[in-house]
């Protein structure tokens, strides 16, 4: 029943326990007694008990600030599973700091800056939430370690939907505008954006977002009719495109599990809109530290059993060339977002 | 019928049951924890999930999920504080009771509504799957809003002596929704600047506020300090007074089973609009809030029947009901599971098992509420200004543990002094939870409801499920005045 992961079987470390188990629960516990008793916010800055000791001395913290069970946080355990493999067996937990829109993760990525045990799973949402100022951080914040995976958007139909093809969708949309609905993650969101890149290149027609809490609601729109289409992953209607309940009009790349559907580019369109997600570290670190956590990711990424992970999940490997080159890329996207926000008049330029 | 034999058969492995039981203690544990919840319970086991079997996995969340349920009411019952906010309803009538001196009366009839809302929860789940998931679908931003309208009318029945108090509380919880990200332009409303009040100020901060943190003000400030009666307390209802009770289980059974399959709507609002429906149905609707036996029965029960609900959008379309129904989604994603229209026909063991888990999670239940039941009517004898310091510490750790986020307590914290400065002036709490609960459904739904159907709002009308329930509320509103007018009327003319 479960041949298909068969070896993704991440008891074998007992560290995911330690970090989410109801032990480190009382601990936390513990120390947000301490940390309110002395008037603080949580733990202070790093340690600096690690100066000159050789990497890593310690245990692994991947920090997600996303949903438990939602493809960012499924990356960070997947990571977590076979990191200890990659660095020297010692264990690497995974927490979760919700909140903000991801603003409390980036303030305690700050404040462990200099400390390399702490990593972060940093994702198009996180650009994008910079570009509209919802939170206050700049990629400046922190280090950039590596782009991971991509997971094309795309828009899907319930089955029974007239259109067959983008350019349907869109010409109905041109024939009857304000008439045209499409349901989707967020307003302002990574999700948006990439449907307004889309739009833009149909000629702006008035389609009118529907926008949802979760990626699950907005699928439940378009299934219950309530809307004409659904902008979202492959993912998220996985189920039901191989039940036949949905169907896609276009997918922004090819994803293999989709086999001839059409891309955006296919049927004429330049922008081919991406949700994409890598791992960053605390700001401040060495040229050498940043060398060295890459190359240790790097080989992880080929583990078999992380292969396995992504080839389940159908996201496509993204690694680009160097740290370096993906800092400068999220900062050419923060930048690109923000021009478009402020091209849809959603902030003041 | 062979299958579910064998999901039985599957169900009763040693290890199996030993998961089973654990899940439920876990899950009562988390429910009872004011601050933590089936949600945070679930997530907290997640990763321990990983590394069992299919199987064995999903039975350790689904009896977590409805060990939590109950767990809920047992804080509600004996100290006043919703462990969860599906308990919120509970105190209304079980704190009553408890305050008398019959907390063993209380949890006794809140843990068998429980058991036998969960399995009626669980017969609807394998009896309807697919027609009950199609007719979900038909939920969409006209239903939400009427849904939520109909909900926000309840306060009416909730507001005490002073209706303009009632109404400002409740206008006070439409107003600390607000704070955050609006969900429809992605703007952030009366947040001040502050990135962290982007999220909003929260449920758990709130009912720990006001029901834990005000609450302790009020006992250390001279109120409340006075024990419940004793010599009863430990008793546990008669089976003639259960078997006295199945109308209201039924009731709040089917109630608990509509809304729960509802995606997004939620057991706290299933469970509060059970309490509502048992007082409406009542020939002494004076007695609900004053520690009415049904009054307990009926949330009790919606809010455990709301657990094999939710499964139905989640098995049936893959998507999670209930925040607690996404943890698990992403707890059988990782197990290779992939919930969906074709689950049923694919994976017809693993569903049949969890069918089968239905009925062991809600014996298990019922096995660790019972010992539990001695336990927790001792500490109704503890006296309140020893006690909800306690609380409060307790609540305070819980809050921040959800998210690793302290900034949480801190609003528990305010939310107590606007609770116990409520409280002195004779403000009702329960509304401005109904108002934080309901806010967000009934605004977002009702933009996007105006967004779809370009402005007009002939919409709700059009909706016949939306109108009918518009009308309720309507009535449900103005059912307290003419109540009034027409014994007014009655006096007057004798």
């Amino acid at each position: 029943m479960r041949a298909p992961r068969d070896s993704f079987r991440p008891m074998t470390n007992p560290v995911i326990s330690v970090s989410s188990g109801l032990r480190p629960v009382l601990f936390e516990m513990a120390l947000v007694i301490v940390a309110l008793a002395a008037g603080g916010c949580g733990p202070g800055s790093g340690s600096d008990d690690d100066g000159g000791e050789a990497y890593p001395a310690r245990a692994i913290e991947i920090v997600s600030w996303a949903t438990p069970g939602g493809p960012s946080d499924l990356l960070a355990r997947a990571l977590a599973e076979v990191a200890p493999r990659y660095f020297d067996d010692h264990r690497v937990t995974v927490s979760t700091r919700q909140g903000g829109a991801g603003a409390s993760a980036m303030q305690y990525l700050k404040g462990r800056a200099g400390d390399p045990h702490v990593l972060a799973v940093f994702t198009a949402s996180g650009t994008v939430n910079m570009a509209s100022g919802r939170i206050p951080f700049s990629p400046e914040d922190f280090t950039p370690i590596l782009r991971i995976q991509l997971d094309p958007f795309l828009i899907a139909v319930k089955e029974d939907s007239p259109f067959r093809t983008l350019g349907d969708f869109f010409g109905a949309a041109r024939a009857r505008p304000g008439e045209v609905s499409i349901s989707g993650f967020g307003a302002a969101s990574a999700h948006f954006l990439g449907f307004a890149r889309l739009r833009a290149e149909a000629g702006d027609p008035d389609v009118r977002w529907i926008a949802y809490e979760g990626s699950g609601d907005a699928v439940i729109a378009a299934l219950g009719g309530h809307t004409d289409a659904v902008h979202t992953n492959y993912n998220i209607v996985r189920e039901h495109l191989r039940a036949g309940s949905m169907r896609v009009l276009g997918v922004a790349l090819p994803v293999a599990a989709l086999g001839n559907t059409p891309t955006y580019a296919q049927q004429g369109f330049d922008a081919a809109p991406v949700h994409w997600r890598g791992v960053v570290a605390p700001p401040g670190l060495s040229e050498p530290l940043q060398a060295d956590i890459r190359s240790r990711l790097e080989r992880l990424l080929q583990d078999p059993e992380f292969k396995a992970y992504m080839e389940e999940a159908a996201m496509e490997y993204a690694v680009m060339g160097s740290s370096r080159e993906f800092g400068a890329w999220l900062s050419a996207e923060v930048e690109a977002s923000r021009a478009l926000l402020a091209r849809l008049d959603l902030i003041d330029d | 019928m062979k299958e579910l034999f064998a999901g039985f058969a599957t169900t009763f492995e040693p290890l199996n049951l030993l998961v089973v039981l654990a899940g439920s203690a876990l899950g009562v544990f988390a429910g009872a924890m004011p601050g933590l919840s089936s949600t945070v319970g679930l997530a907290l086991v997640l990763p321990i999930t990983f590394g069992l079997d299919p199987i064995p996995a999903l039975l350790m969340m689904i009896s977590l999920y409805m060990g939590a349920q109950y767990g809920g009411s047992i804080t509600a019952i004996a100290i006043g504080v919703p462990g969860s906010s599906p308990a919120l309803a509970t105190t209304f009538d079980g704190y009553p009771m408890s305050r008398r001196g019959e907390a063993g009366r209380a949890l006794g009839i809140s843990l068998f509504a429980s058991v036998a809302g969960g399995a009626i929860g669980g017969l609807l789940l394998m009896a309807a799957l697919g027609p009950l998931s199609r007719a979900a679908l038909a939920f969409g931003p006209a239903e939400f809003f009427g849904l939520g309208v109909f909900g926000l009318s309840i306060v009416a029945n909730l507001v005490g002596k002073d209706p303009i108090k009632g109404v400002v509380s409740a206008v006070l919880g439409l107003l600390f929704f607000v704070v955050g990200l609006d969900v429809l332009t992605g703007s952030p409303r009366l947040t001040f600047g502050v990135p962290r009040l982007m999220d909003g100020l929260g449920l758990v901060p709130l009912l720990i506020g006001f029901f834990a943190i005000a609450e302790a003000f009020e006992a250390v400030a001279g109120k409340n300090v006075e024990r419940a009666p004793g010599g009863i307390e430990g008793k546990l209802p008669r089976p003639g007074e259960l078997l006295r009770l199945w109308p209201a289980v039924l009731r709040g059974s089917a109630i608990g089973s509509v809304i729960g399959a509802i995606p997004g709507a939620g057991a706290t609002i299933a469970s509060i609009v059970a309490w509502n429906e048992e007082r409406r149905v009542s020939k002494t609707p004076e007695a609900f809030g004053t520690g009415d036996a049904r009054g307990i029965a009926a949330p009790e029960a919606a809010n455990n029947a709301c657990v094999g609900a939710s499964m139905i959008p989640l098995l049936a379309l893959g998507i999670p009901g209930s925040a607690s129904a996404a943890v698990l989604l992403g707890g059988l994603m990782v197990q290779g599971i992939n919930p969906g229209p074709l689950l049923l026909s694919e994976q017809s063991t693993l569903v049949h098992a969890m069918y089968a888990g239905f009925f062991v999670a809600v014996i298990a239940m019922l096995i660790v509420g019972l010992l539990g039941i001695p336990l927790w009517t001792r500490v109704v004898r503890l006296r309140r200004s020893i006690l909800m310091p306690l609380v409060v510490g307790i609540s305070l750790v819980g809050t921040y543990a959800i998210r690793g986020n302290p900034f949480d307590a801190w609003v528990a914290l305010f939310f107590g002094i606007v609770g116990f400065a409520m409280l002195r002036r004779g403000y009702p709490l329960v509304p401005t939870v109904l108002g934080l609960i309901l806010g967000p459904m009934i605004e977002t739904n009702y933009r996007r409801a105006l967004t779809l159907s370009s402005g007009s709002h002939t919409t709700f009308l059009e909706s016949p499920i939306s109108a009918v329930l518009l009308v309720l509320a309507l009535a449900s509103f103005l059912a307290p005045v003419i109540r009034r007018r027409v014994s007014l009327f009655r006096k007057e003319s004798r």
